[in-house]
């Protein structure tokens, strides 16, 4: 209601108003001096309620005839005159109030208020999206599922719209805006109490820059998700304090070097990310000579992924536009194709990556690469979502989505804060280990592990807090135990620990649980369950931790042993 | 001198003289008010309250507040003469007095505004 708007269309009501009301006055006014004559001849004046109830009617044109008598001819021509002068005054005044209410910005501002009001009223936890795309969809999808809500903001209404009609549940509250309007971010409600972070992966690193920098000068404490791809903006980025920076070329060059030195972490990794466990041929990458198209910022990832790696490579400095200017074409594999392939050694290479912008352009490169050296390992860097279908059918051994990874390590970092440090850790591991681990994960729980994250307290772990109140030592080998049979334990895995900000990677099962720990486990999801039941339930602890006090049916046994006592006495 | 101040104000001032006129004589002789200063005071107010749609200040509100509350008076004050007219054929000595008190409440309400009115043109400087 405190809208600039609404009182501005109010007073353009005026007018409108004002015509019916004097319309219908001069019309009133008119019956009712006029006199007329009753059926048996009688002089009659119209009353006021008379003169009211016959204007409405004539004016909405609605017209049920002469009442209560049949008009004398006096009345008919004051009838006609005001026929004329209701009805245009009774169109005007509707259709100029309809058009009014239909205004579009009257619309915009009643739908500014509307989404204000939907994000006073958010009572869970949200996070801030700026941009909807496929890599936001992803994300908002699957954030919904978890115990946390969305806000976007696009600038486009055609996405806005889009995303209306995608219907996502529960409702994502969105509204067209600049993300870069300090006005706009703060009715997204980043000052309000449950906003828990903001994400904002543009294509454009300044646009990112710019946003950062404004959220952080708004709400110091949340978590700000942005993506950048240059060490300078990385470099101005950090120095604001930020820590989620995103650089999707720096997490392909890093997979790409423990694809080849330990794909066994890569595997730990990509389990994190929801694949199975299981090492397929395709995802070690060989160790041999690379040839790699294209010397864009993802060529260039690739490089520092090979040089830490130590692995040969040969680079074919070609942009898909260059190619297109002088071929006239996207399609690669002429005679001249074929010459620079076989120059570059194709038939010797153990892969060929092709990183280059355009889709059409990588998918014939490494087709024509296949066709000289069908043992070829190929890697291509797909730019666009929507034809996913094509790089499927057509064998390509590893596919590197740019949109795909953001969306991925966005995800885990909103509602996996544990998968990060995780990663981080692992990564400071050698191949040995991280193949024990697996070998370790797929015996005890098999290749489908489920991973699941806990945090020691009141909601989550009512039980065990209990006990920990108590001053308690409880330890991970005291809980981690079979319910049908408390002398075996169960096939739980705890991966991480993190306590006051120091992670204990694969914590020893003498660790002593305390409160507000933050537990990674790996598990399939029935004992999981298992898990949460006995730290949950006071009864199940207590049998559990073998301090079994109580009888399980203590009520029964309350009943029995005081009628025992009764008998006694 | 704006010309929509003159308006206005005019037919602030109007509606309530009009109200008042209504409302002066016996408040149980009927025969001493006429229905057609009723119809009269009814249409002013509506056109008062129509004039002072849109204000955004908090004085605007006020007044857009009393307007309204005079509306429902008269328009209350004319229904209940219409009812006891034609729904009890004859015209109760209390009917006529709460067509009269409706009315009164009304000019209450008119007078506010124009108080409020006047304080407003008094305390602008030009």
């Amino acid at each position: 209601m405190n809208n600039q708007i609404f009182w501005i269309v109010l007073k353009r009501l005026r007018i409108p108003f004002l015509v019916i009301i004097v319309t219908f006055t001069i019309s009133i006014i008119g019956m009712v001096l006029i006199p007329g004559v009753t059926s048996n001849g009688k002089p009659y004046h119209f009353s006021f309620f008379d003169a009211f109830y016959f204007v409405s009617y004539m004016a909405t044109t609605i017209g049920f005839g002469e009442e209560p008598y049949a008009f004398t001819y006096p009345q008919r021509i004051w009838v006609s005159f005001s026929i004329y002068l209701t009805v245009i005054g009774w169109f005007y005044g509707i259709g100029t109030i309809i058009s009014l209410i239909q205004d579009n910005a009257l619309r915009k501002a009643i739908s500014k208020n509307r989404f204000t009001k939907q994000i006073q009223y958010l009572s869970q936890k949200f996070i801030i999206i700026l941009g909807y795309n496929n890599i936001t969809k992803s994300i908002i999808e699957h954030i919904n599922s978890q115990d946390l809500r969305t806000v976007v903001l696009d600038k486009d209404e055609i996405k806005i719209d889009q995303l209306v009609l995608n219907n996502f549940f529960p409702n994502v509250p969105a509204f067209v805006g600049q993300a870069t309007d300090q006005q706009i971010l703060k009715m997204a409600g980043i000052n309000h109490k449950n906003c828990i972070g903001i994400v904002s992966l543009f294509e454009n690193d300044i646009q990112n820059l710019k946003i950062a920098t404004i959220c952080r000068m708004l709400n110091k404490k949340i978590d700000i998700i942005v993506k950048s791809t240059s060490r300078q903006h990385t470099q101005l980025l950090l120095d604001m304090g930020l820590k989620h920076i995103q650089n999707p070329f720096d997490i392909i060059s890093k997979r790409l070097y423990y694809g080849i030195i330990a794909p066994h972490i890569w595997l730990l990794e990509m389990w994190v990310y929801g694949n199975t466990l299981q090492l397929r041929h395709k995802d070690s990458f060989p160790k041999g000579k690379y040839i790699i198209f294209g010397k864009g910022r993802m060529g260039q990832a690739i490089i520092d992924g090979l040089n830490l790696a130590d692995i040969q490579y040969t680079l074919y400095d070609a942009t898909s536009q260059e190619y297109a200017q002088n071929k006239q074409s996207m399609v690669f594999g002429d005679t001249d194709d074929i010459k620079t392939l076989t120059d570059l050694g194709v038939t010797s290479a153990a892969c060929i990556i092709a990183a280059t912008r355009d889709d059409l352009f990588n998918l014939t490169v490494l087709k024509q690469a296949k066709i000289l050296n069908p043992n070829i390992f190929t890697i291509a860097r797909e730019n666009s979502l929507e034809d996913t279908s094509i790089f499927q059918v057509s064998r390509i051994d590893k596919v590197f989505i740019n949109e795909k990874i953001l969306a991925d390590i966005t995800y885990n970092f909103l509602s996996r804060p544990l998968a990060t440090y995780f990663i981080q850790e692992i990564r400071k591991q050698n191949e040995v280990w991280a193949e024990k681990l697996v070998a370790n994960m797929k015996e005890m729980i098999g290749a489908t592990a489920g991973y699941f994250e806990l945090q020691v307290n009141l909601d989550e772990t009512y039980a065990l807090w209990l006990r920990l109140d108590n001053r308690e030592a409880i330890t991970l080998k005291d809980i981690l135990r079979l319910r049908e049979n408390r002398n075996s334990y169960s096939p739980v895995i705890c991966l991480l620990a993190l306590r006051d900000g120091t992670t204990h990677l694969l914590p020893n099962l003498n660790f002593n649980i305390q409160k507000d720990d933050k537990l990674l486990f790996a598990a399939n999801a029935e004992a999981f369950e298992d898990l949460l039941y006995i730290i949950n339930n006071i009864y199940e602890l207590d049998y559990i931790l073998n301090k079994n006090t109580l009888h399980p049916n203590w009520l029964f046994s309350k009943v029995f042993q005081s009628s025992k006592d009764k008998t006694a006495s | 001198m704006n010309l929509y101040k003159i308006i206005s104000g005019f037919f602030f001032i109007l509606a309530m003289t009009i109200n008042f006129g209504f409302f002066y004589g016996n408040p149980i002789i009927l025969a001493q008010h006429s229905s057609i200063e009723l119809f009269a005071a009814i249409v002013i107010n509506l056109i008062a309250t129509v004039l002072k749609l849109g204000d955004k200040t908090q004085l605007g509100a006020v007044l857009l507040a009393t307007s309204l509350v005079a509306d429902i008076q008269l328009i209350a004050s004319a229904t209940v003469w219409t009812f006891a007219e034609y729904l009890t054929k004859s015209i109760s000595v209390e009917a006529v007095t709460a067509i009269i008190s409706l009315s009164g409440g009304a000019l209450i309400a008119n007078t506010i505004s124009v108080i409020l009115f006047i304080g407003d043109t008094l305390k602008s400087k030009r």
